[in-house]
């Protein structure tokens, strides 16, 4: 009696082993894939800053320019005159775009960030029940 | 193992920081500073081509041509001439340019040289956070190699009244906040219980594993049952054990008495909680006990009891000094009183005045019961 019950709680823990150590590699796949995507987001993240860092020193520039001065904007090959305030606007708005953006990549690495902490949470959880079935069937 | 977990506990620096461990962090941090210093090294690099520019758009103006090798492709130059030495036509960055005079330009390149300053500032500083944490990482490192270990006291008050009192009090703590070690029999079983109760667990919510919630208090569970599980242990071992052993010794010395039944019963239910090895020893001495019982002779018996009587009476008073408060014993004493006084009153006050005279009375049978006792 006794025997075939400890048989038969070894079958279903090794099934039961077998389910969770599937789990754990599911889990772990989407844990990789969402550092991944962070790592993407932190790389984008630093491109707009340098821009926004050269757009803000521009501005500057451009600010203590007199309103004579000529200014040219390089499309392509060609440099195009441009008019100064116009310039201006253009910069301006160009930096109120990078900002958002920044923004908008903040929250979502915020989300990331909270996503693969549960989820390294859930890894956690997984291994030790994983653990704590090896010892239960090294002790039966 | 009491020794250590008595005061505080002793946790190699190993177990806490792998060697491995440490190292690969001191790497990365090495590899950190190894690309921030590259960097620097291009702002340094950036800094002295802004001050070598600023020289040259101060010298241009100087005349009013020069006379220059114009590249022409990768290979190819001829010669040339640099006319408006005055004018520049100046990258702002994101593709504006602006005109500007020579003036203008070394004020703009001065601006950014100041910006460039403050960025290799910056990284300098960075570059320092990092290296303290480097040379952290390294000496941990070095430490664990060497076996390093970390010894953590609890603060105890310097109060003598108390000091006892509370190393007494953690001495019985220690064990059951980490490995009971010490009751591995019981403890193993009540380990089998609870995987067999998890296994059942499992299987009946075997669809809806995430539900978070169940398990974390499952798990709490767990632990408050295993704690309490670990207080009765230590209780039982320790205290009542040893006064138990005492006790039964006592008891199985007079047991020939004839309510031996009783008495049996007595003792084993003041055994429930204590293990099951004394439980198999007592049992042993009531074998012993029935085996002898029968092969005694009437006659012989009376006197001979009267003498256990006494002895036992003895026993029980040194006992009771001890712990006065047992009441199943007085209780036990008493009747063992009730029979010697059946006999006669006389051999009772001699047996009880000196009980090494009634053992002097060689003359008397000696029961075989006591001569294995003896």
């Amino acid at each position: 009696m006794n025997r075939r019950r400890s048989e038969l709680r070894n079958a279903m823990s090794s099934s039961n082993l077998r389910d969770l150590q599937r789990e754990l590699e599911n889990k772990a796949n989407d844990l990789s894939k969402l550092q991944k995507e962070i790592a993407k987001n932190h790389q984008m993240r630093k491109k707009y800053t340098v821009q926004l860092g050269e757009n803000e020193l521009v501005l500057k520039e451009l600010d203590l320019l007199k309103d004579d001065a000529n200014v040219y904007k390089l499309i392509g090959p060609v440099l195009v005159k441009q008019d100064l305030a116009e310039a201006n606007a253009n910069v301006r708005k160009r930096i109120e775009y990078i900002s958002a953006e920044l923004k908008r990549l903040d929250a979502t690495v915020q989300d990331l960030e909270e996503k693969q902490n549960s989820k390294k949470d859930t890894i956690l959880k997984l291994q030790q029940r994983i653990q704590s079935f090896q010892a239960g069937k090294g002790k039966a | 193992m009491d020794e250590s977990t008595k005061k505080g506990s002793v946790t190699s620096l190993a177990s806490l920081f792998p060697v491995e461990e440490a190292q690969r962090a001191a790497k990365r941090v090495e590899d950190t500073i190894a690309d921030k210093q590259s960097e620097l090294d291009r702002l340094r690099g950036f800094a002295t081509d802004n001050n070598s520019l600023i020289n040259l758009v101060h010298k241009l103006p100087e005349q009013l041509s020069h006379d220059i090798m114009v590249p022409f492709g990768k290979a190819a130059f001829f010669p040339g001439r640099l006319i408006h030495t005055n004018e520049f036509l100046v990258l702002l960055g994101e593709g504006y340019y602006a005109e500007r005079t020579s003036k203008q330009t070394v004020e703009i390149l001065q601006r950014r040289g100041k910006s460039l300053d403050s960025q290799v500032d910056s990284l300098e500083a960075n570059i320092k956070d990092l290296e303290a944490e480097a040379s952290f990482f390294n000496a941990t490192a070095s430490q664990v190699a060497e076996g390093l270990v970390e010894i953590r006291e609890d603060y105890l008050e310097k109060d003598s009244n108390e000091g006892e009192f509370k190393s007494g009090h953690l001495q019985q703590e220690a064990p059951n906040l980490g490995n009971a070690t010490a009751d591995d029999g019981e403890y193993a079983r009540m380990l089998a219980i609870m995987d067999e109760l998890e296994k059942e667990e499992l299987a009946a919510e075997s669809g809806n594993h995430s539900d978070q919630n169940d398990e974390s208090t499952g798990d709490f569970h767990d632990i408050s049952y295993r704690e309490h599980i670990d207080n009765k242990l230590q209780n039982s071992k320790d205290v009542h054990q040893s006064e138990l052993l005492d006790q039964i010794n006592n008891k199985i010395i007079t047991a020939d008495l004839p309510k031996k039944q009783n008495r049996k019963e007595d003792i084993t239910d003041q055994l429930n909680f204590a293990s099951l090895a004394v439980e198999s020893r007592v049992k042993e001495r009531e074998n012993f006990v029935e085996y002898i019982d029968p092969s005694e002779k009437i006659p012989a018996r009376s006197k001979e009891r009267s003498v256990q009587a006494t002895t036992a009476s003895k026993t029980e008073v040194r006992h009771q000094t001890s712990q006065p408060s047992f009441d199943s014993r007085k209780a036990f004493t008493g009747s063992i009183i009730e029979h010697a006084e059946n006999i006669k009153p006389t051999t009772r006050q001699q047996s009880s005045a000196s009980s090494q005279d009634s053992g002097s009375q060689s003359s008397k049978p000696v029961s075989r019961f006591k001569m294995q006792r003896r």
